[in-house]
């Protein structure tokens, strides 16, 4: 048993708000779950060991840190220090509203207080104990036909020896358009407990930026949850660095027929770095497609984990499904486990799954060396070509001109055996 | 042999046929022209009996016995042929197994005993080389990884050895280079034996030059407007089917000569 | 259509009559002295007991595993009766001449005739009813090759120094909840020893054969390949239609010593229950092998049979340039589910394998593939091909797949692909356009689907996979 696990379920006890009959029944769910350990399918190759003991300081004052700029991304910017929201957008365009969980008005209360914590699965164990005690969030709300233009940035910040949890909710009306950002750069000694739950009603169109980016220290258990109605749209970019414990948790639920998912995953670890992701896919409805494509670059003593589940259910018939995962393992020490899942009632549907694991081209390694490229720069551009292609499909040019440079620092230092 | 008395029938729900007459005699190749959507593959899909063809009205008899009252089985085995104008894919089975299942059915239904597997293997050979295909097609799965024209080809070489009583070729000649054209028309030539009948279905008079037809029928909106002998064809070929929209106007639905 | 294809596929069980063998059979109940008294039967050496009963403490202290994909009510272990044996069986008969006539012709009607004149001439049979071995044939022929080919029960006895040196040593006792459960109660199944450089002059076969209600089969083969030799081994089962839910927990273990290889291959027809899933085999059965340098083993297995399949043949594949293959065939219809897949292992440099799996599920059936690809350090320049394919029949049906892949060596290559179809109402047509009735239809499209899987098996069984599935025109082609 987990001492942290423990002393998080005594201080949910505490926490009291207009969340209170959510935070009631997560708790009572939480008490009869037991601690994963690595029997458990969802925890097999993540062990939460360090997290097990380790004892976290209440924040009273929030530190004095502020995110990176993007240079040329003229975005809203939002930000959470240490599981304190310090920073809301002012000037807020028209059919936009961004409130945080504390200041909630009461028609704000009525609609989020129906759908949080019910767009995120009920097993997911950081999920509840995030449901307990983020007691720190923001609603953002994009009205019916608005198109949102700027892009709404959430930035994630933890101070040295840090604990936060911190809840996100997004409805994106009717014919509506938004872009969110979210962004996590810790590499402090830290907790951080994320959950982001987003509506996507008919016809809307989400893109989503989840850029796992920490390291270090830094530990995050992250849950980006998403809801589709009919003909809703959502473009999702996810990018993985890494960190003594990272995990993260996507799941989509088509909802209305004709919705479509796109998922672009990448994850490049290095040193001892530990990434989890496991995206679950529901198709509950017929009509709906998703293509899901994550790629991962593998090096050191770094360990990635890629669960990526796509469930058809029997009313789902003409499903289109993909996904397909591929992976570099840089190094011996390193370590990759996939486990692509397709699980089908539905007899009409094309679903097609795919995995690889392989080195880097040695003979396209020898190619460029031979060209007079250095073994270093040579290792460099192999890599992005690797997942260029992921990269060059995010639409916002500006976050991918900035994301460019730190990949190719961290494949710099990245030893190929 | 083939009697269509106003044949009239829909795909889900939409009326595509609407009171087709049509006769055909033994040893008679009959050519179906037609602009798009004017219910040409319909037409053979009905005869065979596809699912989601439904039969709104008339008859159809092939040799004096209700075609459309038979499952599709049983119209192959009377001896109606379809050749797909988009022949379907069936991985892992190979041509010779499917054949050899598709002759043997049709030798059965006749009450005469099934090939050796020698004689067959002698007989799909001879029909694999008449269609101009190497010999390796009889052992790859039924039209996987066919190009365009290995399938209508693949379609003739069934045609060859299934030797059906009435065939009914369903754009055959789509997408085939000049060389292809003739290896389909050859085959259905080498079939042409005074008995065996043909409904030779094509948006294009090219295939004509090499099949030469009996009857040429003009079908549109779901129904036979014009017939006439192999010059129609020329005439069509020459005019587009513009002039449909008038000619029905004009003259409304009118009886076929054949 | 689909309602036409469904009905294609609904066959009758043939295999599903019940022997009228007068039998011995135990109380249902499971203790050391159950124990011992199998054991006694048997008439083992103090070894064995001891190894049996080192495994049931172990067996008492485990659970029964819930990961797969399978939903069936809890068994009770105390309600299987452990040991069954024909009486006739108890004299030992010294020749064919004198076993049970109803015996030989239970064996006859299953297409399996035991007189060694009226048999395939290629191929060796081991006859298991219930708990014990009928008779083994050919068996002079094998000896001058130097091949042992016999009951298990009998090579503990003739062979213990074989025996005791490689059993348990694929799957120890403690491997799993059902594989321990055998180590302590297995009663028959076959022992093959194929000497240095020699290659098997003939296929050598089992039977397996469960006939007595209540009564749960466990059997338990080992083969030995010694260095630089071959074998091709092949096993079939049937069981009769019973409205109770029989279990089979089976183990069986390869290994292949340096530059052998084994082909292992599986014809499974356990009793399926009926429609609505009452009756039927619970099939938990534990198969593995480990390959030296350059050994290959090859599994090859038509699954059709049995209420549950939880099986995962696999390989270990331990030596250097060692080959592991799995090709699977498993059709599930009615109720049936089936949680089956393999693990290949890849210790040794320069080691390869490849997985083709075909899962078709009708009915209202749950059909999944479950595998486990592990490249371990030391694996240089591995190899790993997959390709799982499932067939789905009707929209009450599952089909699934859960495949593992965990790599910790850079120059190892694992590729994996998964492809979702059904048989297709354009397919029907054409074949039905072209004179064929649906269910010779359905059963081409289905063999043409399993194609690959079927070409991995020995001639005489793809006749007996083809008629599960109907016959096949494969090869007649010049």
């Amino acid at each position: 048993m987990s001492q942290w696990f423990e002393s998080a379920i005594v201080r949910a006890e505490q926490v009291n708000d207009w969340l209170s009959p959510v935070r009631a029944e997560a708790l009572q769910t939480l008490k009869r779950a037991s601690w994963p350990t690595r029997k458990t399918e969802a925890w097999k190759y993540l062990s939460l060991r360090r997290l097990e003991k380790s004892e976290f300081a209440q924040q009273q004052e929030s530190a004095q840190i502020t995110p990176e700029i993007i240079e040329g991304l003229d975005s809203l910017d939002l930000t959470f220090v240490d599981g304190q929201l310090v920073d809301l957008p002012a000037d807020l365009p028209a059919g936009l509203s961004i409130v945080s969980l504390q200041n909630a008005t009461d028609s704000v209360k009525q609609w989020a207080g129906e759908i949080i914590g019910d767009i995120k699965p009920e097993r997911h164990l950081f999920g509840l104990i995030n449901d307990t005690l983020a007691q720190h969030g923001v609603i953002i709300d994009v009205a019916e036909g608005v198109s949102v233009e700027r892009p709404i940035r959430i930035s994630y910040m933890s101070s040295e020896g840090s604990e936060a949890h911190t809840r996100v909710l997004v409805r994106v009306a009717s014919n509506a358009s938004v872009t969110v950002i979210e962004q996590a750069q810790n590499k402090h000694n830290s907790l951080h407990t994320s959950v982001a739950e987003y509506a996507i009603h008919e016809q809307a169109e989400l893109t989503h930026y989840g850029l796992m980016m920490g390291g270090g220290a830094a530990m995050h258990v992250a849950g980006m949850h998403f809801r589709l109605a009919q003909q809703a749209t959502l473009n999702s970019h996810l990018v993985g660095f890494g960190s003594e414990l990272n995990r993260l948790d996507v799941d989509v639920q088509h909802r209305g027929e004709q919705a479509d998912a796109n998922i672009n995953a990448v994850y490049l670890l290095r040193d001892a770095e530990v990434f989890d992701l496991h995206s679950t896919i529901e198709h509950e409805v017929p009509h709906c497609t998703t293509d899901e494509n994550v790629r991962g670059i593998v090096a050191d003593r770094s360990k990635a984990v890629f669960n990526g589940r796509i469930h058809i259910h029997r009313d789902a018939q003409k499903t289109l499904a993909e996904l397909n995962n591929k992976n570099l393992l840089l190094s011996r020490e390193a370590q990759i486990n996939t486990k692509p899942e397709l699980e089908i009632y539905a007899d009409d549907v094309k679903c097609a799954h795919g995995a690889t694991v392989a080195e880097i081209d040695k003979k396209a390694l020898y190619y460029l060396q031979s060209r007079g490229i250095s073994r270093e720069q040579a290792l460099v551009m192999l890599n992005f070509g690797f997942i260029n292609a992921l990269v060059d499909e995010m639409p916002h040019s500006a976050l991918a001109e900035w994301l460019r440079p730190i990949l190719r620092n961290r494949f710099a230092s990245m030893d190929v055996q | 042999m083939l009697k269509i008395n106003q044949l009239s029938a829909s795909v889900e729900d939409k009326t595509i046929l609407k009171g087709l007459n049509l006769e055909v005699k033994p040893g008679e190749v009959h050519a179906i022209m037609g602009p798009n959507g004017a219910g040409k593959s319909t037409l053979g899909y009905v005869l065979s009996g596809r699912d989601g063809y439904e039969v709104e009205g008339g008859s159809a008899e092939l040799d004096g016995s209700d075609l459309l009252e038979l499952e599709p089985e049983e119209r192959a085995r009377k001896g109606l042929f379809l050749a797909f104008q988009y022949p379907v894919e069936i991985p892992g089975v190979s041509n010779m197994e499917f054949m050899k299942a598709a002759v043997d059915a049709a030798l059965e239904a006749r009450g005469e005993e099934a090939l050796s597997s020698a004689e067959f293997l002698k007989r799909a050979k001879q029909a694999c080389k008449q269609v101009q295909l190497p010999l390796e097609f009889l052992k790859r799965g039924v039209n996987e990884g066919f190009s365009g024209g290995e399938k209508k080809r693949n379609e003739i070489m069934q045609m060859l050895l299934l030797e059906p009583k009435l065939a009914i070729l369903d754009e055959s000649d789509s997408g085939l280079d000049i060389d292809a054209l003739k290896v389909v028309a050859d085959g259905v030539n080498s079939q042409r034996d005074g008995q065996r009948s043909f409904i030779v279905v094509t948006h294009y008079q090219r295939l004509l030059d090499y099949i030469e037809p009996d009857y040429v029928h003009v079908l549109s909106d779901g129904k036979i407007v014009k017939s006439g002998d192999a010059s129609l064809a020329k005439e069509l070929e020459a005019q587009g089917y513009a002039w449909l929209q008038g000619y029905e106007d004009k003259n409304g639905a009118e009886e076929p000569v054949a | 259509m689909s309602y036409q294809i469904e009905k294609a596929l609904h066959r009758e069980y043939e295999a599903g009559f019940v022997s009228n063998v007068a039998s011995d059979t135990f109380p249902p109940g499971l203790d050391e002295d159950v124990i011992r008294r199998i054991s006694k039967m048997k008439n083992e050496p103090e070894w064995m007991l001891n190894w049996r009963l080192k495994a049931f403490r172990i067996w008492q202290k485990m659970e029964e595993p819930e990961w797969a994909h399978l939903n069936y009510p809890k068994i009770n272990y105390q309600d299987i009766s452990y040991y069954s044996a024909p009486k006739s069986m108890a004299d030992k008969p010294k020749s064919l001449d004198e076993v049970d006539p109803e015996l030989l012709a239970t064996y006859e009607k299953l297409g399996i005739p035991l007189h060694e004149q009226e048999m395939l001439a290629g191929v060796a049979v081991d006859a298991v009813f219930d708990s014990v071995s009928v008779v083994t044939t050919f068996r002079e022929k094998l000896e001058e090759a130097g091949v042992i080919f016999c009951p298990i029960s009998e090579a503990v006895h003739k062979y213990p120094e074989l025996v005791k040196k490689y059993l348990g040593r694929v799957v120890p006792q403690h491997d799993n909840f059902f594989a321990a459960l055998n180590c302590a109660v297995f009663t028959d199944g076959s022992f093959v020893y194929i000497p240095k450089g020699v290659r098997c002059p003939m296929e050598l076969s089992t039977y397996f054969r469960i006939n007595e209600q209540n009564t749960g089969q466990f059997e338990r083969t080992l083969i030995v390949a010694d260095e630089g030799s071959y074998v091709s081994y092949l096993e079939g089962c049937t069981a009769p239609q019973r409205d109770e839910n029989q279990l089979h927990a089976a183990v069986v273990e390869l290994v292949a010593l340096d530059d052998a290889e084994i082909k292992y291959s599986t014809v499974q027809n356990w009793y399926p229950g009926d429609e609505n899933g009452k009756g039927g085999i619970y099939n938990f059965v534990t198969k593995r092998g480990v390959c030296h340098n350059n050994a290959k083993i090859s599994w090859t297995q038509v699954e059709t049979g049995s209420a549950i399949t939880w099986k995962y043949p696999s390989c270990i594949l331990k030596g250097d340039n060692s080959i592991g293959e799995f090709y699977s065939v498993a059709l599930t219809r009615g109720a049936q589910q089936a949680d089956t897949g393999t693990k290949m292992v890849h210790i040794g440099k320069n080691t390869k394998s490849t997985i083709i799996s075909k899962g078709i599920s009708a009915g209202r059936s749950n059909n999944s593939y479950r595998g486990l690809v592990q490249m371990h350090g030391s694996a240089d320049d591995a190899r790993n091909f997959t390709q799982c394919d499932s067939l789905l029949i009707g929209d009450k049906c599952g089909a699934h797949t859960f495949p593992y892949v965990e790599s910790s060596n850079p120059s190892a290559i694992v590729e994996h692909e998964a492809t979702t179809s059904k048989v297709s109402d354009d397919q029907m047509f054409l074949c039905q356009q072209r004179g064929m009735d649906p269910e010779k239809a359905v059963s081409m499209i289905v063999n043409g689907f399993c194609k690959e899987v079927f070409k991995e098996l020995p001639m005489e069984f793809a006749v007996e996979a083809g008629k599960l599935l109907e016959i096949s025109l494969e090869g007649s082609v010049g």
